[in-house]
């Protein structure tokens, strides 16, 4: 029973939320979502309602099929009356309650019709008392046990359409240990501050978002990025809240609490698509909002046909009665709803987020899918790719790594990368030349390593190097020189290379029959090196930043475009896009940009989000679909009169079941 | 412009949320109004003058209760 709350309302200013005090009964219950509460009291209602339309059923059965008539007539009414009375004005007291307020405020929902169904059939019991009447009050029973059964197995089942992200919510870290006066203490996750170091133990959870600054290990980010192998982490690498470090300690420094956390960003996403609309639903919609005042009108009229062509106020009674209890807005309105609730859900687990509604409808009809060169198809960090010549490479490698290890540039720093952690040589007269590269000294030989014009001029002669040093040009590599006391060891090349997984994913969407097409504002070598590594045939260099988005409004023009790249950059791309596909880091992810947004920087996410978008889209058509055609078949059938309306009533319940199920039923596809 | 997000109880079904948003888009400061009764939640754009007030009393003109308001 909902009791009446204060108007007053609380003003929570720090959280920027006010609390409304709630119903007491809820109120018990706050930490558990509303769900948990929900389906309890269903559960209830069921139990206690079944109590006693079972022995209704069996009575109503044996007088039926047996003519048996063990009491005198009225006595048995009486005694109807009085065991349909628990079930339809105690364990239906909030459906009756509901539904006739409608009545007096004009604001119909599903509980109208069931209880103008249930009131009717009741009180036909009473009448039947004085008057000539067929008496339905078990029959009112029935039909409100059958309800109140079929709502309880609808919010259990939408309870499962939103299990990811209850998941998420739970996902959070509820204490933190940080280090205070040099001291290990353990604090809850609200206390935590910016800048706290926290101190994270093998297997357990980050508790929130920050940047290593002591410790080595590997972390479990699968729970966010949905990526099963763990990341390595050290000092200097963002680490993420919620993801479970896995085996050394970290010393971490706390960077977002609270509503920035990138936890935080992905359930507020998720909140939000699962909130909005899809283009399709807007149909489903309308119907529903004036379904039940059309319904009741309706069911008026059909009584009255009835009644006018065959004088039978018991048969008018029982046929409108059916045409209450069938309807079913329900299902329309579920259709949409539930099942977008299940692919979101379903994508954040992968983390694949979908913003808008919108996107999984717009996404059918994409023709291009345009991708963003730099950080998107590659790494955005260039790497060493060759090293020539190989016989020499350990010690070339070895000689430049020592020189460039004193650099910070991102070149010194692929270079050292790529000679690991082995021992550096001790390196004198360290300089960098601007632009050129840099030079020092090893056990006194003069050590020179930077592009054509530092050789140029330090009249250190490429002779023979020439050839090769062109043909990683031709590849869109950058060369490094390496030489020793003016004479070349050899070259280092340097690319941005491809992520490993975009030949992969690039390669399913040609197959899929989209055209892909590489967009950058690299030199078209360059470009055409990298599309042709990763299978894309369509190029687009030489493109200014702030010219992406006239590009694709060009390509609009020949059909729907989607535009694959990474937030901060791309934004106004991504906006121009028919569908906008923002890539995350892991550990950022631009919000406002992109309609889906993948939380870890991969393309393999693309065409997963396209097939999920794809199969979340046929089952909203199918739900759809059911929806109407159950309504078109089924309300006709009842005002013609040929369906009993407890039957009606189990009809009903199994439709809106149905649409629920259905949509639970996407869980199952290969995504 | 400003968003904000309701927590309703009292709906179980979708002419619910369609009465709870029919109800809120008869208040002139609120420009777009979507309720799912999946959610329990009501997502709002209003004009900066809206009163929490005015917001309350229109969830509970279509039956409702809202249980917490909640400002992005």
């Amino acid at each position: 029973m909902i009791k009446k709350h204060e108007h007053h309302i609380e003003h929570v200013h720090d959280a920027s939320q006010s609390e409304i005090p709630e119903n007491p009964e809820y109120a018990h219950h706050h930490d558990t979502p509303i769900e948990n509460w929900e389906i309890t009291q269903w559960k209830r209602k069921v139990i206690g309602s079944w109590l006693f339309a079972v022995p209704i059923a069996i009575f109503m059965i044996i007088t039926r099929f047996f003519m048996m008539d063990i009491l005198p007539e009225n006595i048995m009414i009486i005694i109807l009356l009085i065991v349909s009375f628990p079930v339809v004005f105690i364990f239906g007291w909030t459906t009756i309650k509901g539904g006739m307020r409608g009545f007096f405020t004009f604001y119909f929902n599903m509980d109208s019709l069931i209880a103008l169904g249930t009131l009717v059939a009741y009180f036909t019991g009473i009448f039947s008392l004085f008057f000539e009447i067929q008496d339905y009050s078990g029959i009112s029973a029935m039909i409100m046990a059958f309800y109140i059964t079929g709502k309880y197995v609808e919010v259990k089942a939408r309870g499962r359409a939103s299990q990811e992200i209850r998941k998420l919510l739970k996902l959070g870290a509820k204490k933190a240990r940080v280090l205070r006066n040099g001291q290990e203490i353990e604090i809850s996750i609200e206390e935590v501050a910016v800048g706290d170091v926290m101190v994270i133990k093998p297997g357990e959870k980050i508790p929130t978002d920050g940047i290593v600054i002591k410790g080595e290990s590997a972390v479990n980010e699968s729970m966010i990025t949905g990526e099963s192998l763990p990341v390595d982490k050290k000092k200097g690498s963002n680490v993420t809240g919620a993801t479970i470090n896995q085996d050394g300690i970290l010393y971490v420094r706390a960077t977002k609490i609270g509503k920035d956390t990138f936890l935080s960003h992905i359930i507020q996403l998720v909140e939000e698509a699962q909130g909005s609309k899809v283009p399709i639903q807007v149909l489903a919609d309308k119907i529903t909002s004036i379904f039940v005042p059309a319904v009741l009108i309706l069911a008026v009229l059909t009584f009255g046909g009835w009644f006018y062509f065959t004088q039978n106020l018991s048969r008018a009674f029982s046929v409108a009665i059916s045409v209450l209890v069938i309807a079913c807005p329900c299902a329309l309105g579920l259709a949409t709803p539930t099942a977008l609730m299940v692919g979101s859900g379903m994508g954040a687990k992968r983390g694949i987020l979908i913003r808008k509604g919108e996107a999984i409808q717009t996404i059918r009809e994409v023709k291009f899918v345009v991708f963003d060169k730099t950080g998107t198809i590659t790494k955005g960090l260039p790497e060493v790719t060759n090293i020539y010549p190989e016989r020499m490479e350990s010690y070339i490698l070895e000689t430049a790594a020592s020189v460039e290890n004193l650099s910070e540039h991102p070149i010194a720093k692929a270079i050292v990368e790529k000679y690991g952690k082995r021992k550096l040589k001790s390196v004198k007269n360290f300089k960098i030349l601007r632009g050129r590269g840099v030079e020092g000294k090893i056990s006194n030989k003069k050590i020179t390593i930077g592009n054509r014009t530092l050789m140029n001029e330090e009249k250190i002669s490429l002779d023979k190097f020439e050839s090769i040093i062109n043909q990683f040009e031709r590849e869109g590599k950058t060369t490094m020189i390496v030489a020793e006391n003016k004479k070349v060891l050899g070259v280092i090349a340097v690319a941005d290379t491809p992520k490993e997984d975009s030949v992969k994913a690039i390669n399913a969407l040609n197959m899929q029959g989209y055209r892909t097409i590489m967009i950058t504002g690299d030199n078209e070598t360059t470009a055409r090196a990298i599309a042709k590594e990763v299978g894309i045939v369509e190029v687009i260099a030489n493109v200014l930043p702030e010219d992406k988005a006239r590009k694709i409004k060009e390509l609009q023009r020949k059909g729907m475009t989607a535009f694959v790249g990474d937030g901060i950059n791309d934004a106004p791309a991504l906006k121009q896009s028919n569908v906008g596909i923002a890539m995350g880091t892991g550990t950022d992810i631009a919000i406002e940009s992109g309609d889906i947004v993948l939380a870890r920087g991969n393309l393999r996410g693309v065409v997963a989000a396209i097939n999920l978008s794809k199969e979340t889209f046929k089952k909203i058509k199918q739900n759809l679909f059911w929806a109407f055609a159950y309504n078109m078949v089924a309300v006709p059938l009842a005002v013609a009169g040929v369906l009993h309306p407890v039957i009606a009533e189990i009809a009903m319940a199994l439709s809106s079941i149905t649409v629920v199920t259905n949509a639970n039923l996407l869980r199952k596809k290969k995504i | 412009m400003k968003k904000i997000k309701l927590e309703i109880s009292g709906m179980h079904c979708a002419s619910c949320a369609s009465n709870v948003e029919r109800s809120l888009k008869k208040i002139p400061a609120v420009k777009k109004a979507s309720v799912s009764v999946l959610l329990n939640k009501g997502m709002l754009e209003c004009e900066e003058n809206i009163s929490e007030e005015e917001l309350v009393k229109a969830v509970k003109r279509a039956g409702y209760n809202v249980r917490k308001i909640i400002y992005d």
